[in-house]
């Protein structure tokens, strides 16, 4: 029973305030593979089957066990003994009726040998609890197939993840206190014929009062730059001059007091970001420079392309500048000014995606491809977010896992403090290697606990000594580990759970900026930390939006 | 060792699966709270929520379905996760927690609180009676992607109110009557006018002309002669609002006219108001009819409709309401919804046509709900963790590791430290909290000649400072009672001023509620002039005292993170074979 647009629009009311439309539209056209039902995998696909995702499968070839119905709240007791991804489908299925809901009572390694192509078909593929050698395999399968791959653990009160993605692209990254793009300081044809039709002097109170602080910025810019040979004001003395001259302008009554004129007041309140010169972000400058960018093929994703035709446009018609976002900000006017204002840059912004739009069409052109492969509205998204884009750009797993390019200095700088989480890391490491050799997890069974001990210890220094890591790693992390008994605790599932699904959403809905590459919770401090380890150099520019929370609580 | 550790968790095990705990709020954190406690093994859990389920909670409150909407969210909250985990021993209430029922007896069952609300007066309350039960209580919120968890102790921590928190907005009525400058002083009155036309009329929530108006300085007798609008409305303050429309039988067109023609051409004879400002611009029903507009085709919630299209869309909704009105009865009201349709409507099309008049560029449905609902924008993800920091925070308050715990925020991105979560350590009490200090008082800033005991009761005992049914006397050595909790025992009282029992500068009230087991000691300071539309003004937190920056919190973060030595909770999941476990509870060492 699918939803109607317009019930759907009242269930996802809440997030459409996150992403808009048309990330909804993104979520709902996603297929979502998971692999293995365990308590973190279910409660990350739980949080995405709530939002709406179109369509989710389970890879997963183990047998509902006692244990897992009692940490899973999406095993039952009755599924014990079922296969564990149709258990856990038919209960997921249960939350939200708009999403389709599949199995494949099998391991990923048999499906690999059966059906290499099989992962291609997702929007992304999370891969839960799964042993060193599947992750490399499946690793490097979905690395040349360019599909996103994250990969999650719970392991006792520890929680990773790692997202594995050769690039990303974001067009929407929606940063915190972006500058408004304004043109004051290279005002355009229509926007300098706008400022003319004003007139301060002669005008009526009522309309100087409510005249955009725009335009007084720009009419008072004139001539400030006609008495300063042409230069805007620079340094803060000269921008206090400056303040000084816009507040003069402010009308006096008859006794010589000056009026209450707000709009005055926003004027000179915002003279220090309105004057920020009209600038390339060096983000989007390296991005022009990037390889991508340069040559585009019939096989450029539609970002590129995108992007060259942008990069065409700063060249020609934009004069070096990106195309005009369009929107202006709330500000003291009455409508019609504003609005007339509002049409001005509105129009630019138009014009500008239009001339963007020509570039593309002659690229796709070039190529032998169809020049309506990339939908208008698309290229006016790109246009509006021009100074936002990002591009995330992670190691292969290969690449971290082998011994010729590991980042040893990273590891060894991180572990010279000793609250780093990288210890978490490298432990991770070494229980992998330890179910390598044993094909189980150390400490699994009480009993052998204190054995297990030995040869994990045994494990972590064979790690150490391959890669050359001249650490130190405490005797106490190596019995933790071993206590935790490849553990999935619930509250580190829930907690992981939510995590993983956010990134999934930011993957999928190319809108925000995912993590890059490793997160490691440590649910016994409350502590998190992202490793940008074991990466190439040359990476791009990572903006991290860090924003203060400040809630009511 | 193996068995010493072992042991400690198994202490930690039972009492988890002994101990009871209060869960106040079903809602979106309520939800995951629930699954994640019965997962990690705790048997007796009580759960209370007012609320009954609605569409937009299926997004995240996954305990719920469809076919759940409309009923008690506690109620069904139980049932769901009583399915998936039979053993646990639920008990559910669909009740507010304020309600006197719900004491500090009631409180002293548990052992520890949980509070997953999404509003600071319930918020306050729960505070005040774990303070009073002595009963740890953890707090958590989440707006979009952000979130926090703390802990809260009496003696220990601070308390929820110890840090003033910003006032929550409220605008002055002639702002809203008269002098709307802003879109949301127009999303405001047209709320008032929802309710003044369907629901519970409330004095303080007047839509029409004030001209009272200070700034007016207007003498409505002198000026009639020139109102040539006025003399249909001539008696706008005699005849309600509601009597009016009703006798028109909720004639869309009259009271558009009304509202948007009659009202505001009276307004413009305030002419002192308009000196400054651009005056408003009536609208004429016919005359919009008349100048021929394309009908609007179907309604999108993000597009701004032209004036027209608002007239329709007032006209459809207020025929929409006036049917759901004669549906329920003679004597029925309406309670206005941002999640009902034509209620959402019916404000979306008055504001509009009040930010038009008023010169403000209008705003699109969606833009109104998020305003008009104060919508905080809500998702699973976020939801999820937190819940899950909250259970890890209880496992240390149970395992006696109060001093480990921590208040924790989660970020939208990794922040510069590349943290998602910052912890930081607890404040110890604020020694002058007007709630959990041991002898709490303050002073508050008030014309004792023109503030009535009810202004006194409704707006700084019970909105302020957060009483539910307080009693109040006047330390004036006779104990005169000025207000009583119990009902009808003061009301002769209400409509008086507080000059005329006595009190003037330096009078001293003694506040009680007797269920918070709360007495606050008010000090009164007499002023004479106080801003345009303030009533009172409590001493030490003029409005620009604002809680301190959160963004020090890094710098605190940077601290503590050293001290993360402290012996640990593990979990422990009861399921139906517990699940295997982490064994240790002491890790790293210092």
């Amino acid at each position: 029973m699918a939803s109607t647009k317009a019930s759907k629009e009242q269930k996802y009311d809440r997030q459409l305030r996150l992403w808009g439309d048309h990330g909804q539209e993104t979520l709902e056209n996603a297929h979502v593979c998971l692999i293995n039902a365990t308590a973190t995998g279910t409660e990350i696909l739980k949080n995405l089957v709530l939002p709406g995702i179109g369509a989710f499968t389970i890879v997963d070839g183990h047998t509902v066990t006692g244990e897992d119905a009692g940490n899973n709240f999406f095993l039952s007791k009755d599924s014990i003994g079922k296969n564990r991804a149709q258990a856990a489908t038919e209960h997921l299925q249960e939350l939200n009726s708009d999403v389709s809901g599949n199995f494949v009572e099998e391991g990923p390694d048999k499906l690999l040998d059966n059906d290499s192509e099989f992962f291609h078909r997702f929007t992304i593929v999370i891969g839960v609890q799964l042993p060193e050698s599947t992750c490399l395999r499946l690793g490097s399968v979905l690395w040349s197939a360019s599909v996103p791959f994250l990969v999650c653990k719970t392991y006792g009160l520890i929680g990773y993840m790692r997202l594995v993605v050769q690039e990303h692209t974001v067009i929407e990254s929606h940063p915190d206190n972006a500058l408004e793009d304004l043109r004051l300081d290279q005002p355009y044809a229509e926007f300098q014929n706008h400022i003319k039709s004003y007139d301060l002097d002669s005008m009526e109170k009522k309309d100087h009062s409510h005249t955009p602080w725009i335009i007084i910025v720009a009419k008072y810019l004139e001539k400030w730059l006609s008495e300063h040979n042409g230069q805007p004001p620079k340094n803060y003395k000269e921008k206090e001059a400056f303040r000084q001259l816009i507040r003069e302008g402010i009308r006096k009554n008859e006794n010589g007091v000056p009026e209450d004129e707000e709009n005055f007041e926003e004027a000179i309140k915002n003279v220090n970001t309105a004057l920020n010169p009209t600038k390339i972000p060096s983000a989007v400058e390296d991005l022009f420079n990037s390889e991508q960018c340069k040559n585009i093929t019939a096989q450029s994703p539609c970002f590129w392309v995108m992007l060259r035709a942008v990069k065409e446009f700063v060249h020609n018609e934009g004069n070096g500048s990106l195309p005009v976002r369009g929107t202006i900000p709330d500000m003291i006017a009455d409508s019609q000014k504003f609005i007339n204002l509002q049409n001005v840059y509105r129009e630019k912004a138009m014009q500008d995606a239009a001339a963007v739009s020509k570039h593309v069409e002659s690229l796709l052109q070039s190529v032998g491809k169809p020049a309506e492969s990339i939908p208008e509205k698309d290229i006016k998204l790109f246009c509006k977010n021009a100074s936002f884009l990002r591009v995330v750009r992670c190691r292969s797993l290969a690449e971290e896992y082998s011994v010729d390019t590991v980042n040893k200095d990273e590891i060894t700088s991180c572990m010279d403090s000793p609250d780093s989480e990288m210890v978490f890391y490298l432990m991770l490491r070494a229980v992998d290697r330890f179910y390598q050799q044993h094909s189980r997890y150390p400490g699994v069974y009480n009993y052998q606990v204190e054995e297990d001990i030995s040869k994990l210890k045994a494990c972590v220094n064979s790690l150490l000594q391959e890669y050359s890591l001249n650490v130190n790693i405490k005797d106490d992390y190596i019995h933790e580990f071993c206590r935790y008994g490849a553990a999935e605790p619930h509250t580190v599932s829930a907690f992981l759970g939510g995590s993983a699904a956010q990134e999934a959403i930011k993957i999928i809905s190319h809108q925000f900026v995912p993590f890059n590459n490793t997160f490691i919770y440590n649910a016994m401090s409350q502590t998190s930390a992202t490793l940008r380890l074991l990466e190439l150099n040359g990476n791009l520019p990572f903006a991290d939006l860090f924003s203060s929370p400040n809630l009511p609580m | 060792m193996v068995q010493l550790v072992g042991s400690l968790r198994k202490e930690l095990a039972d009492s988890i699966s002994t101990c009871k705990i209060l869960v106040v709020g079903a809602g979106g954190i309520g939800c995951e709270l629930l699954k994640n406690l019965v997962l990690t093994g705790f048997k007796n859990i009580e759960v209370i929520d007012l609320d009954t389920i609605d569409v937009s909670n299926l997004n995240r409150q996954f305990l719920f379905q469809k076919k759940h909407v409309g009923k008690s969210k506690a109620q069904v909250a139980k049932e769901s996760a009583l399915q998936f985990c039979p053993s646990a021993n639920i008990t559910a209430y669909h009740d507010s927690i304020m309600n006197p029922d719900y004491n500090v007896e009631f409180f002293r069952k548990f052992m520890l609180v949980m509070n997953a609300l999404d509003n600071r007066a319930a918020r306050n309350h729960v505070n005040r009676m774990c303070l009073a039960a002595d009963i740890p209580l953890i707090e958590s919120g989440t707006a979009g992607y952000l979130g926090q968890v703390t802990v809260i102790k009496k003696g220990m921590t601070e308390c929820y109110e110890c840090q003033p928190k910003p006032a929550q907005k409220t605008f002055p009525g002639c702002t809203i009557r008269n002098t709307p400058s802003e879109p949301i002083h127009c999303i405001v009155w047209a709320k008032y006018l929802f309710n003044q036309l369907f629901g519970e009329e409330d004095a303080d929530q007047e839509v029409s002309p004030d001209t009272a108006d200070p700034e007016a300085a207007w003498n409505p007798e002198e000026t009639a002669a020139r109102a040539t609008a006025s003399d249909k409305d001539g008696d706008i303050k005699r005849v309600s609002t509601k009597e009016w429309a009703r006798s028109t039988g909720y004639d869309p067109v009259k009271l558009f006219n009304k509202l948007f023609k009659d009202d505001i051409m009276y307004l413009l004879t305030m002419d002192k108001l308009w000196k400054k400002r651009k005056a408003p611009t009536p609208l004429d029903w016919h005359q919009l009819e008349n100048s021929a507009h394309d009908t609007s085709s179907g309604l999108k919630d993000q597009q701004v409709l032209d004036v027209w299209g608002y007239c329709q869309l007032f006209q459809h909704s207020v025929e929409t309401l006036r049917s759901q009105l004669q549906e329920k009865g003679e004597g029925a009201e309406l309670v206005w919804d941002k999640d009902d349709p034509p209620a959402m409507d019916f404000v979306t099309a008055a504001a509009n046509l009040r930010m038009h008049i008023f010169s403000m560029s209008m705003k699109s449905r969606f833009d109104v709900k998020s305003m008009a609902g104060n919508i905080i924008p809500a998702i699973a993800t976020t939801n999820a963790v937190i819940a899950g920091l909250i259970v890890l925070e209880g496992l240390k308050i149970l395992s006696g590791e109060l001093e480990s715990c921590r208040t924790i925020f989660l970020n939208k991105c990794p922040n510069l430290r590349k943290k998602l979560l910052v912890p930081c350590v607890l404040d110890p009490p604020s020694a002058n909290c007007y709630v959990c200090a041991s002898k709490p008082e303050v002073t508050v800033k008030l014309n004792v000649h023109k503030t009535m005991v009810l202004t006194l009761q409704d707006k700084i005992v019970k909105e302020r400072f957060g009483m539910v049914a307080p009693d109040v006397q006047i330390e004036d050595g006779k104990g005169t009672i000025l207000i009583s909790s119990e009902e009808g025992e003061t009301e002769a009282n209400n409509s008086k001023f507080l000059s005329d029992f006595g009190i003037r500068n330096g009078s001293r009230l003694q506040a009680d509620d007797f269920l918070q087991d709360y007495t606050l000691l008010i000090n009164v300071l007499h002023v004479e002039d106080l801003e345009r539309d303030v009533e009172f003004e409590v001493v030490g937190e003029a409005p620009d005292k604002a809680p301190p920056p959160q963004t020090n919190q890094e710098e605190v973060n940077s601290i503590t993170n050293g001290n993360k030595d402290s012996a640990q909770p593990s979990t422990s999941s009861k399921g139906y074979e517990a699940a295997k476990q982490p064994q240790t509870v002491t890790f790293p060492p210092p």
